[in-house]
């Protein structure tokens, strides 16, 4: 639904009177940047407007509803579910220049950030007191605050610490009538519904975050990143179990497997064994003088599962590149093959073996080659499809395979997206865990808030009708901002 | 043929199992703010559940579910009250999976019982409201209670990782999963825990579990005033130590420990807990590091408590969160001390008896008053508490009081602008008020 040009000209200049003509974009040049995310999913707003306030976005809010046009919020475009496209056209608010850390309270353990402000520069502004802000998304050199909230992100330390919204208390937010309201608080337990907890990972169709209150914690004193290497991924799957079965919550506890490593070291070079069939990168951290004993209990359980070896990082420098290695995975996948697809399935730990077989099964079943890198410790994971779109019928494999893979998670028991959202592209896949009624349920939340549905319209809820497009990275097309993402590690 | 009875027949016939009490004494049990219920139902199956739900709102009836009835005092007098739906019937374990770390259970077990069934497997479910033996599942969800280990651990809201729930017409909706990190629809598990029931009866949870401690212990530490003890809170949470719990107690509240727990001096006006739970190792580092901390803001380390005088010293605490007339205050952790010196003065004006336990490193205040009777100086001074609250961003929510104070000061506070959302809300979930109206904030 693209607006005619009359209609166009003058949504422009009434939202050049909201926040000035220079921040508003309508060139179809301009457009053109902002019509995709991370995920590849593309659609043209008709307009991009950059609000400098929370009363800027409320009369860009009320301006949409006046007209009828969707709008659709949107942070650092690093999402991987297509939270942020416009799928009906019409507006994109971008975050871009509410970007700053409107207080840090350290005695009180809070901190209030506009939604722009990129994840990472919370915890950098908060180093040199020993603080951080915990969730981090694999793209929080990146990503914003912002879009966190819309996705409940996740990330590799949120294994014992919980994922966004245990870390958020308190939102302003612009309804999708153009109101402003505050819910919760810097303090616990606000009397009445948690509407905090509800809006976020709402994935921007319940309203626009304009200020977010988020706990902040102290540094631990020690941290320990050591790597197991297996020669089957059955060995390092029970080894995940059997850690959590120790009752050891590591900080963070991350598979790769024999595909992933080879294009990660070729690409790195942070010492990954590529002959292994699968690597668990794990971290334990706490205080100096205990830190070594997990490790020892860890290690041990390794042995216990056939370790091939166990190496301990020596220093911050080696523990960084083993980091980089994990993070930077999907980048390195990138030059293995052009093409590669991205799932997000969630199982309970104990299913990983029989899981991880299923996956291999199913893509082998298609002629596809999948390499593994993901949460292990969550059983959050993350197959890498690698395709050639040239070869005919391949895209309906990958299509196929995908949608495969999220089954058999739902019939694990488990999720169709542990940390990249809904979106657009999983809306399909909900009823593999949701039944009609419980679906029905949500629609009666999003019908509270956004009753017309302008508030990023066509994403969450299966679209009867539609056919599941899978968005596909397609190497030879990459857009601009999807280099960028990549070089800046955006992926999980 | 009142409604209620043909209600009652047909609810024997949808539901054969249901149980179904309507004798005087039954009644007056599940009374809330001295109003019984009709008939008491005790649904023995989820649909039964869904049948007694779907009926009662064609019949026009309204619906408190109730659990172990341990927070029934808390929320405004109800406006109309037919049912009681007790979860006494729906008490299974469905699942523990002690090597996922989760489990899943029905709405009407108690805690105690959970927590007995998970510890032969070396786990536990973090959360630690009072009154364990009698508090169910389903209710401390409801409530959202919680106890001092939250500061460690969280609230129900950061435990909870899938529900299952009976609409006010009948639908059964699942929310969430089995799994502990899930973000595929919308997160309606944070929208019940809380909601006291008026969005839902909550009849199945799932959650995330902890593996049991190797070793607990909890450090006292008298201090001569509520700063004192603050500064040492705010010292260590700005540390490299992570204490399960950091509770502080006035006088008042450490005459109501058992003797043999606390050893401080009567000179002793406040008396900090802190406790660590984790390896042998690391337990021992702590204290010897929250000992430290502690005498350098002024305070007096006194003895570490272990094993049942531990237990005991932490049961006792949480049966303080829990008084005739009690006041859940919260507050940001930096003014937990001028509101406690503050608080101290209005009680003293209003001729009131006090008590204070605190969750002093969640800023969570659990303020005792009495007599319970002194209605106009009750209502006096929790408004002026209540300001003092609003005023730095806090609340203040009445847990349990006697009827006639709920007449004179409401038990929620003034509603927030948001207030309008959660009425839409309500709205949406239930617009016949078949759950019953008036407990909840803003009337709902």
């Amino acid at each position: 639904m693209a607006l005619d040009t009359q209609a166009k000209a003058a949504l422009v200049e009434a939202l050049g009177a909201v926040v000035g003509a220079r921040y508003v974009l309508s060139s179809d040049y301009d457009l053109m940047l902002y019509e995709y995310d991370a995920s590849i999913d593309r659609a043209r707003p008709d307009v991009v407007v950059f609000p400098a306030s929370t009363a800027e976005v409320s009369a860009i809010v009320k301006l949409a509803n006046q007209r009828n046009i969707p709008f659709v919020a949107r942070g650092a475009g690093t999402g991987l579910s297509g939270g942020a496209i416009p799928l009906q056209g019409g507006i994109v608010i971008a975050f871009q220049r509410m970007n700053r850390i409107l207080d840090i309270d350290y005695r009180n353990l809070r901190a209030i950030v506009q939604p722009g402000v990129v994840n990472l520069h919370l915890s950098n502004a908060m180093t040199p007191n020993g603080f951080y802000y915990v969730p981090d998304p694999s793209s929080q050199k990146s990503c914003t605050i912002g879009g966190n909230v819309g996705e409940n992100s996740g990330g590799p330390h949120t294994l014992i610490y919980g994922v966004t919204t245990n870390h958020v208390l308190g939102l302003e937010v612009v309804l999708p009538d153009g109101e402003i309201v505050e819910v919760g608080g810097p303090t616990f337990d606000t009397p009445g519904y948690d509407l905090t907890g509800l809006l976020v990972g709402s994935e921007g169709t319940l309203g626009i975050v304009t200020s977010i209150t988020v706990r902040i914690v102290h540094q631990a004193e020690a941290v320990k990143t050591l790597v197991g290497i297996f020669n089957t991924v059955d060995d390092a799957s029970n080894t995940v179990s059997g850690i959590v079965e120790a009752g050891i919550i590591p900080a963070a506890l991350e598979m790769m497997d024999q595909i992933i490593l080879q294009a990660v070291e070729d690409y790195i070079h942070a010492g990954y064994p590529q002959d292994a069939a699968a690597v668990l990168l794990i971290e334990v951290e706490g205080l100096r003088d205990t830190v070594d004993e997990q490790v020892s209990r860890v290690v041990a359980v390794c042995e216990a599962n056939h370790a091939r070896a166990v190496r301990i990082a020596n220093d911050e420098q080696e523990r960084q590149l083993l980091w980089r290695g994990r993070k930077e995975a999907f980048g390195a996948v990138g030059r293995i093959s052009h093409e590669f697809y991205v799932q997000d399935g969630v199982v309970p730990r104990t299913k990983l073996p029989y899981v991880l077989d299923r996956v291999n099964a199913i893509c082998a079943s298609y002629g596809l080659r999948v390499g593994n890198v993901f949460h292990a410790g969550d059983g959050n994971l993350h197959p890498l499809i690698l395709f050639d779109s040239q070869v005919p019928g391949e895209v309906e494999k990958v299509r196929q395979a995908g949608f495969d893979i999220l089954k058999v998670c739902a019939d694990a028991g488990g999720s169709i997206t542990g940390e990249h959202g809904v979106g657009m592209e999983k809306s399909d896949a909900m009823p593999l865990i949701f039944s009609d009624d419980d679906l029905a349920v949500m629609q009666r939340v999003r019908d509270a808030f956004n009753p017309h549905n302008l508030c990023n319209p066509g994403k969450v809820f299966p679209t009867p009708g539609r056919c599941a497009d899978i968005k596909l990275v397609i190497g030879q097309q990459r857009s601009p901002a999807y280099a960028q993402a990549e070089a800046e590690g955006a992926w999980h | 043929m009142s409604d209620l009875s043909l209600f009652t027949r047909q609810l024997q016939t949808g539901a054969p199992q249901t149980e179904i009490l309507n004798s005087p004494g039954d009644l007056a049990r599940f009374a809330v703010d001295g109003r019984a219920p009709a008939l008491v139902v005790l649904p023995a199956t989820v649909e039964d559940v869904a049948v007694t739900l779907k009926l009662a709102s064609e019949h026009r009836l309204t619906v408190l579910p109730v659990g172990g009835s341990t927070q029934l005092g808390l929320g405004q007098p109800p406006e109309r009250y037919d049912l009681a739906l007790c979860t006494a019937r729906l008490n299974r374990i469905l699942e523990h999976e002690a090597a996922d770390l989760t489990c899943s259970v029905q709405a009407g077990i108690t805690l105690a019982a959970l927590q007995q069934q998970l510890a032969i497997k070396g786990q536990f479910l973090a959360l630690d409201p009072p009154d364990s033996e009698h508090a169910t599942i389903g209710g401390i969800l409801a409530a959202n209670s919680s106890g001092p280990q939250r500061l460690r651990y969280g609230s129900a809201r950061d435990l909870v990782i899938g529900l299952r729930v009976v609409l006010g017409d009948g639908t059964i909706a699942r929310s969430g999963g089995k799994v502990v990190k899930n973000v595929a629809g919308y997160d309606l598990n944070k929208l019940y825990i809380g909601s006291l029931g008026t969005l839902g009866v909550i009849v199945e949870a799932n959650f995330k579990l902890i593996p049991r401690a190797e070793e607990e212990q909890t450090l006292l530490v008298a201090c001569r005033d509520a700063s004192t003890a603050m500064e040492i809170v705010i010292s260590l949470l700005s540390s490299v130590v992570t204490p399960t719990a950091l509770e502080l107690l006035d006088r008042a509240a450490q005459q109501q420990l058992p003797g043999q727990a606390v050893q401080a001096t009567s000179a002793t006006s406040y008396l900090l807990a802190i406790a660590f739970s984790g390896g042998a190792k690391a337990v021992v580092r702590q204290i010897a590091d929250a000992r430290a901390a502690a005498a350098h803001q002024g305070g007096a380390p006194q003895n570490t408590l272990e094993g049942a005088n531990h237990d005991g010293f932490w049961a006792a605490v949480r049966a303080q969160q829990h008084g005739p007339v009690t006041c859940k205050v919260s507050l940001l952790i930096n003014s937990v001390a001028s509101f406690l010196a503050r608080a101290q003065a209005i009680c003293q004006e209003q001729q009131l008896t006090s008590s204070v336990i605190a969750h002093a490193g969640s800023g969570l205040v659990y303020l005792q008053l009495g007599p319970s009777d002194a209605v106009d100086r009750l209502a006096m001074a929790i408004s002026q508490l209540r300001a003092l609250a609003l005023s730095d961003k806090g609340s203040l929510v009445i847990t349990n009081a006697p009827t006639a104070l709920k007449a004179r000061i409401n038990v929620w506070g003034e509603p927030r602008p948001d207030l309008r959302l959660m009425k839409i809300l309500k709205q949406r979930f239930d617009p016949q008020y078949t759950l019953v109206k008036g407990r909840f904030v803003g009337g709902i």
